[in-house]
């Protein structure tokens, strides 16, 4: 038995990932509850939205690195980030004046947007495949580790490494700077709370005062913000494919539903049930479990769960085992 | 403008369009088209059955597609008797095995009461159901792969007699409908009743799952290597170019026999097809206009009425929600059928989920023949908008120099118009004929 | 012979005594018999004609007004348009005919929220809070539309409604029925109307919480606002107004001050339940 090194190995393979992972979601999902509760409805175009906003921080990153820029160890594409981010919210500016508000002013509903929602999302993945094609990109540059394999087993001596990788690094600091500063907006300054208001009742926030489009117009901007900043961090740590963000649809609904439409905070606490689950259940606990365990339990096989084939099998259980115990999900959302 | 000639006038405009794409490029291209619109158009009637009669938005349609694709291995294959012999036995009482589990937990959840006791015997059922199946599961299903893998490695299907039986393949269409509806029932108990959006979820998240048991387990379904060559009703191209009283009757017509068989294949699925798209046509067009469709789309206007009428709403649901789904098997099935192999890998929402949805939208939701119209109007954007913008775009780059960078970009991007028309299509129909083009009487 | 023992000439036709151009027809009707005196109305909506969207008219030539510094009910039976009249005076209903004046301007093609920038507050019957944020900031929301300090409004509010400031904290949606109700009523306190309009604000609340309710609306009147205010539990309500307007089937059936509709035997009868 050697729980330091089953604690290491655990952290390596399990924890950092799944930080990095559900930070990643937890973003999007964010997107996605926004305009859930906002303009109400489910947003089907959110993976192509953070695929347009990568893109545009990726054609950035490019021109930057023709240049010569860089920000030594850290990734040039943060500093194309705002870039992408102004990308997107152009974009989606677009979008809500030529698409939505149409719908918004019929007083469509709500299954009407979703629809839409199609239309758009087919726009934006063609869009993204004609401009940088479907394949799969490498946009990450600058120190690939923090702390290495090597330089942890030097440092402590340990017979297992443990590696955390700059990307996972950028992907934890900035989504707890990202979400801290959205919660402080949404809690602390006037327009957040009225967004929050306009949320929560149309009706008597109209009779607040409040000016609908205004709210609509900075949601749009903050979750271009939110999905590009997702996109970017996911195809930092992975790699960016139209089609991987497509897919990506799935488990960002998923923490959106598991942690209760609406609610940004279930949003977050989505986000990390649904990574967490995921990279649980698809890794191989062989090696943990041979430290952690005396020799004689140690198991045979690789002890996993389930192939990772099967990671959007897990986000689905856990959506279902949501849906039916808890409707509202985690956090009680709009149950409406 | 009077309905019928209207409605006639955009059927005879889908003709002119499938006969000129004849006339212009080839014969064989415009019976491509018309197969798989015909295909197409039965998908759309399954999902206008959901959407357009109850309101269920399904977008899982890959998966029940799928599950049809599978059926027909399952079907028309022959069995890989070694298979069956090392391990078959095995996987099927592990798989036995595994559904006893989710019985037993679901009668647990129902008849215990509340409580931590419930919650222990339940996790307790599930963790050691869940390694008591691995471990009866895994060692047949290495078996059974280990057989040959580069050409069985799986199970195979039910066909005693092979390729020559290639009418066994028909059967698999019904079966294929039957898989469909299971899981449709299952994700059906779970999901409906719940609120529409969550149905969506459900949808989306079962289909991927259904692609990722296609691709990866490949004790069923050869996953990404693929099943290829099943048995076809249809005759072989090979064997009629080798029937002297095909090849007279070729030589009649002024054809070359490779030509007149592969279209004479075509035509033989086309009038399959037909049959079965008139058969479920008539047949939804009867459920629409019987006492059940009108209570089917009173439900989907006022749920709350009708629900205090004495509906058993949720039940309603899960009908049509299975007999969509269904009848998107059996078309997955004929799909399948018609490309002669299963392949997992192609499966992708947006091609088999999404274009569906902008065939029912644009057709009509609500109205079978708009679905019908809308199968095969999409169906035939999606083929030949890829020719359009490749030539859009030699006309845009036609000015710029041979070799520049933009203009390559340009040629080899005009593959993904297609999204892109097909989203504006979708947008365009929705904002200035929101009902679609044969709209809901 | 008529009924008129003065219209009896008894078939005296002597000009010399009787000026035979006689009398002229004109004669004196004025009014209605019960004079609204809505010359120093604050608010009044006026002979308002009108329904939802392009449906069937509801109200009918309908008058309720408030003066200032008084509390004016509408009463009335089930289905008689108090609410409508109500939502009519604000703006939420398509009027044909009649207007709506605020202290003299006729504000009748104004939006609900420029009616709510012009001083006036509307408390909803129902869904009148963000039950999902605090206490305070449902007061911060009701002042959205001004940009001074309103801090001070807030502490009256707070004065006004002691519990409030007690439970500023909690989400709104945690309150009971009658805080509830306070907060909807010091929401829409918080732009410091010229006149504050309640539809039935005690509408699902116990008889006690009720009486504290009318409480306060008494104090809030007592700071010079007026009230126009919809009500279901007429007789309480006309106790406490100056005014009341007893609508039956979208038009007035009876008007005058609260004392006056309870002593009348008529209102009584039908209304009042004896």
């Amino acid at each position: 038995m050697d729980l330091l090194n089953a604690f290491v190995t655990l952290s390596n393979f399990v924890l950092i990932p799944a930080i990095a992972y559900g930070s990643q979601l937890a973003l999007g999902a964010l997107g996605v509850t926004l305009i859930y509760g906002i303009l109400r409805f489910s947003n089907f175009a959110h993976g192509d939205t953070m695929a347009f906003g990568t893109m545009v921080t990726i054609l950035f990153t490019w021109l930057f690195q023709s240049w010569g820029l860089s920000l030594g160890p850290v990734p040039t594409a943060l500093l194309a980030l705002p870039f992408g981010i102004l990308g997107c919210m152009a974009l989606l500016l677009f979008t809500d004046r030529v698409v939505y508000k149409f719908y918004r002013e019929q007083k469509a509903k709500p299954v009407i947007l979703v629809i839409v929602s199609l239309g758009v999302m087919f726009i934006m993945n063609g869009l993204v495949r004609f401009i940088i094609g479907p394949d799969d990109q490498r946009f990450s540059d600058g120190e690939r580790f923090i702390v290495s394999v090597r330089t942890f087993r030097e440092m402590t001596g340990l017979e297992e490494g443990l590696a955390i990788k700059t990307t996972q690094g950028i992907t934890v600091i900035t989504a707890v700077i990202v979400v801290a500063a959205l919660f402080w907006f949404l809690n602390r300054t006037r327009t957040g709370k009225s967004m929050r208001a306009y949320s929560d009742n149309e009706d008597l926030a109209l009779l607040s005062g409040i000016n609908p489009e205004r709210v609509v117009m900075i949601t749009w901007l903050i979750v271009a913000a939110l999905a590009t900043v997702a996109g970017v961090l996911y195809g930092l740590d992975k790699s960016f494919k139209p089609f991987t963000y497509f897919q990506l649809l799935l488990p960002i609904f998923a923490s959106a539903i598991v942690g209760g439409l609406g609610s940004p905070l279930g949003a977050i606490a989505g986000g990390f049930t649904i990574a967490f689950s995921e990279v649980m259940v698809t890794y191989a606990w062989k090696k943990v479990a041979g430290y952690a365990l005396p020799e004689s339990l140690a198991p045979d096989g690789l002890a996993q769960l389930l192939s990772t084939d099967y990671k959007f099998a897990v986000s689905f259980v856990i959506l279902l085992i949501v849906l039916l115990f808890r409707p509202t999900g985690l956090f009680a959302g709009k149950s409406v | 403008m009077n309905e019928t000639l209207k409605n006639t006038a955009l059927f005879g405009l889908v003709a002119v369009l499938i006969i000129g794409t004849g006339f212009l490029q080839s014969w064989n291209s415009a019976l491509f088209i018309l197969n798989f619109g015909l295909i197409s158009a039965i998908m759309a009637l399954g999902v206008n059955l959901q959407w357009g009669f109850a309101g269920l938005f399904n977008v899982g349609i890959m998966g029940f597609v799928a599950l049809g694709g599978l059926a027909t291995v399952l079907v028309s294959m022959p069995p890989t008797t070694e298979a069956w012999a090392a391990g078959g036995v095995g996987v099927i009482v592990a798989l036995l095995m595994g559904a006893a589990t989710i019985v037993v937990t679901a009668l647990v959840i129902k008849r215990m009461p509340a409580g931590w006791m419930r919650t222990v015997v339940i996790l307790v059922l599930l963790i050691g159901g869940f390694f008591i199946y691995r471990a009866l599961f895994d060692p047949s299903v290495a078996r059974i792969e280990a057989i040959n893998p580069a050409s069985t490695g799986y199970l195979g299907g039910i066909n005693p007699g092979g390729a020559a039986w290639g009418w066994m393949t028909l059967l698999a269409w019904p079966v294929g409908g039957l898989l469909a509806a299971g899981v449709a029932w299952i994700i059906g108990k779970t999901a409906l009743g719940l609120r529409s959006d969550y149905l969506a979820i459900a949808t989306l998240g079962i289909a991927e799952i259904i692609i990722a048991v296609l691709k990866n387990e490949d004790w069923l379904s050869r996953g990404v290597k693929n099943v290829i060559g099943l048995p076809r009703p249809a005759p072989y191209e090979v064997e009629l170019q080798a029937d002297p009283a095909f090849l007279d009757r070729a030589a009649s017509l002024g054809m070359d026999p490779v030509t007149a068989s592969t279209i004479w294949v075509k035509l033989v699925y086309a009038g399959l097809f037909t049959v079965v798209l008139v058969i479920l046509f008539v047949l939804a067009q009867r459920a629409l206009h019987s006492p059940w469709g009108r209570m089917m789309r009173a439900i989907r206007d006022n749920e709350n009425a009708s629900e205090a009428m004495g509906k058993d709403v949720t039940a309603r649901h899960l009908q049509v929600f299975i007999l969509g789904s269904a009848i998107c098997g059996i078309a997955g099935a004929m799909m399948t059928t018609l490309d002669g192999q299963l392949t997992p890998g192609t499966y992708q929402p947006l091609r088999f989920t999404f274009l569906i949805w902008v065939m029912v939208i644009v057709g009509g939701s609500g109205n079978n023949l708009g679905a019908v119209l809308g199968g095969f109007l999409i169906w035939f954007l999606w083929v030949q908008v890829e020719p359009m913008g490749l030539f859009v775009m030699q006309l845009i780059t036609s000015g710029m120099a041979d070799g520049a960078p933009l203009k390559t970009h340009l040629i080899e991007s005009a593959a993904h118009m297609r999204l892109l028309t097909m989203g504006l299509v979708l947008l365009l129909v929705l904002r200035f004929s929101p009902r679609g083009l044969i709209p809901e009487r | 012979m008529s009924d008129n023992p003065y219209k009896d000439g008894r078939g005296n036709k002597d000009a010399s005594i009787a000026n035979p151009k006689g009398t002229g027809t004109l004669s004196a009707h004025p009014g209605t018999g019960a004079a609204m005196n809505t010359q120093n109305a604050f608010l009044i909506g006026d002979s308002m004609t009108g329904g939802y969207g392009n449906g069937p008219d509801i109200l009918h030539d309908c008058t309720v007004a408030v003066d200032a510094g008084e509390i004016a009910v509408i009463v009335g039976p089930n289905g008689a348009g108090k609410s409508t009249a109500m939502k009519a005076v604000f703006g939420m209903l398509n009027v044909r005919q009649g207007s709506v004046r605020l202290d003299g301007e006729d504000i009748t093609d104004l939006s609900p929220q420029d009616r709510v920038a012009k001083g006036m507050g509307f408390v909803p019957q129902t869904s009148n809070i963000f039950t999902s944020m605090t206490v305070e900031e449902n007061l911060e929301m009701g002042a959205f539309i001004r940009r001074d300090d309103f801090r001070d409004t807030m502490a009256q509010v707070y004065d006004l409604f002691p519990i409030l400031k007690e439970k500023r904290r909690q989400a709104a949606g945690e309150l009971s029925g009658g805080q509830r109700q306070q907060v909807a009523v010091g929401r829409a306190l918080m732009t410091r109307p010229k006149v504050l309009m309640l539809d039935e604000p005690t509408a699902g609340v116990s008889p006690i919480v009720m009486d504290e309710l009318f409480d306060r609306i008494i104090e809030v009147a007592r700071t010079g606002i007026p009230i126009l205010m919809v009500e279901q539990n007429a007789r309480q309500a006309l106790e406490i107004a100056d005014k009341g307007y007893v609508l039956v089937q979208g038009a007035n059936a009876f008007t005058g001050t609260g004392k006056e509709l309870l002593a009348d035997p008529e209102v009584r009868k039908s209304f009042l339940g004896g």
